[in-house]
């Protein structure tokens, strides 16, 4: 014999009745059960502003790496797509391929120009130049992004700018943190930033 | 209150039943769209704000800059361990020395600020500065000092080597 709860236990015709009111029903309970989702909906509208607000249409240009510390700056303009050159306190990079290591660089003849740079970026020009060689109407600007250490000597930067002179990047964007940003706050604040 | 006859001062006679004053919202297209957009927004978030100084390289076969620009007033700050010199071709000739901030020497940015200020004033027309550093300057330092220049409305900076 199972084991029933102790209670009430009218006969089954008189628990369908209406007799007391209907108090005797034992239905089932809902299976709809409501979820109040209004503070669910507030949230995610939040979130949704402070995301619009972080979106940036031109995507990550420049990947923060963790051996470059990027000097602050108030007036930078919007960073542009174009050829990155990495200068860590290590090697140089263009475009995540390495170039050039910097010990080399300090040892060497004293010349100004850095060949491997040089060669990666005409590479990239020429490629530049394929792509746009059914556009005439698309002026060549040579502009290249400068992300350095803000401890890198003023004489490597030199060099790089000769190389991308050379290879006919002419204009240098010097890669910046934004004065104000989350980021650059947070290297400030952080224990041995500047 | 949902349901119930007819208000008496409404003369309804009882038969047609009210509409319920609580509206119900469907909300889960909202949600289906919001989560869309929180995936997308996550996705593509850019954490970091980068933003570039614009330089030119002097003296590496550059176009030339127009005319204009090489008729006006020539501005040339060179930046060095012990300080400043800005100088012009007006005649104009100023040091600023380091200044010693904790400890540590630092260029005194705010001292050029208003020595750029004041040229400014004097020579609204100059936009354009050669910033000329010794080779042992760091490069933050150099960012720093053209970012001066550039927050003063020199804007079309060349950089060059001493």
């Amino acid at each position: 014999m199972p084991i029933v709860a102790p209670g009430k236990r009218p006969a089954p015709r008189f628990e369908r009745s209406h007799v007391l009111g209907g108090k005797m029903k034992r239905g089932r309970k809902a299976t709809n059960a409501d979820l109040n989702v209004v503070p669910m909906v507030d949230m995610m509208t939040m979130l949704v502003i402070f995301l619009l607000q972080q979106f940036s249409s031109t995507g990550e240009v420049l990947y923060m790496q963790k051996d470059i510390k990027l000097p602050d700056a108030q007036h930078g303009q919007t960073i542009e797509v174009a050829p990155v050159i990495a200068i860590s306190p290590s090697e140089i990079a263009v475009v995540g391929v390495k170039v050039a290591d910097l010990s080399e660089l300090e040892g060497d003849s004293g010349y100004l120009n850095i060949p491997g740079l040089e060669e990666r970026l005409r590479d990239e020009k020429k490629r530049w130049d394929f792509i746009h060689q059914q556009d005439p109407d698309k002026k060549w600007e040579g502009t290249v992004n400068i992300q350095a250490d803000k401890t890198i000597p003023f004489r490597i930067v030199k060099r790089v700018m000769f190389s991308c002179g050379v290879a006919g990047y002419f204009s240098v964007n010097l890669a910046t943190l934004d004065v104000g940003s989350y980021a650059s706050t947070a290297a400030r604040e952080a224990p041995g930033g500047p | 209150m949902a349901g119930g006859g007819a208000m008496p001062e409404q003369g309804g006679g009882g038969r047609r039943r009210k509409k319920s004053l609580d509206a119900v919202i469907n909300v889960v297209p909202a949600i289906d769209l919001l989560s869309c957009c929180i995936t997308f927004l996550l996705y593509t978030a850019v954490w970091t704000q980068i933003s570039r100084l614009q330089v030119q390289q002097f003296g590496s076969g550059a176009p030339e800059p127009p005319g204009e620009q090489q008729k006006a007033l020539l501005v040339t700050l060179q930046v060095g361990e012990r300080g400043m010199n800005l100088s012009t071709t007006a005649g104009l000739s100023v040091d600023i020395p380091v200044e010693r901030v904790g400890g540590e020497l630092h260029q005194d940015l705010r001292a050029l600020g208003d020595r750029l200020k004041q040229l400014r004033s004097d020579y609204p027309e100059a936009t354009a500065v050669t910033v000329s550093s010794e080779d042992t300057i760091a490069y933050g330092e150099l960012v720093q000092v053209i970012d001066t220049c550039m927050g003063q409305g020199l804007i079309s900076v060349s950089v060059t080597g001493v």
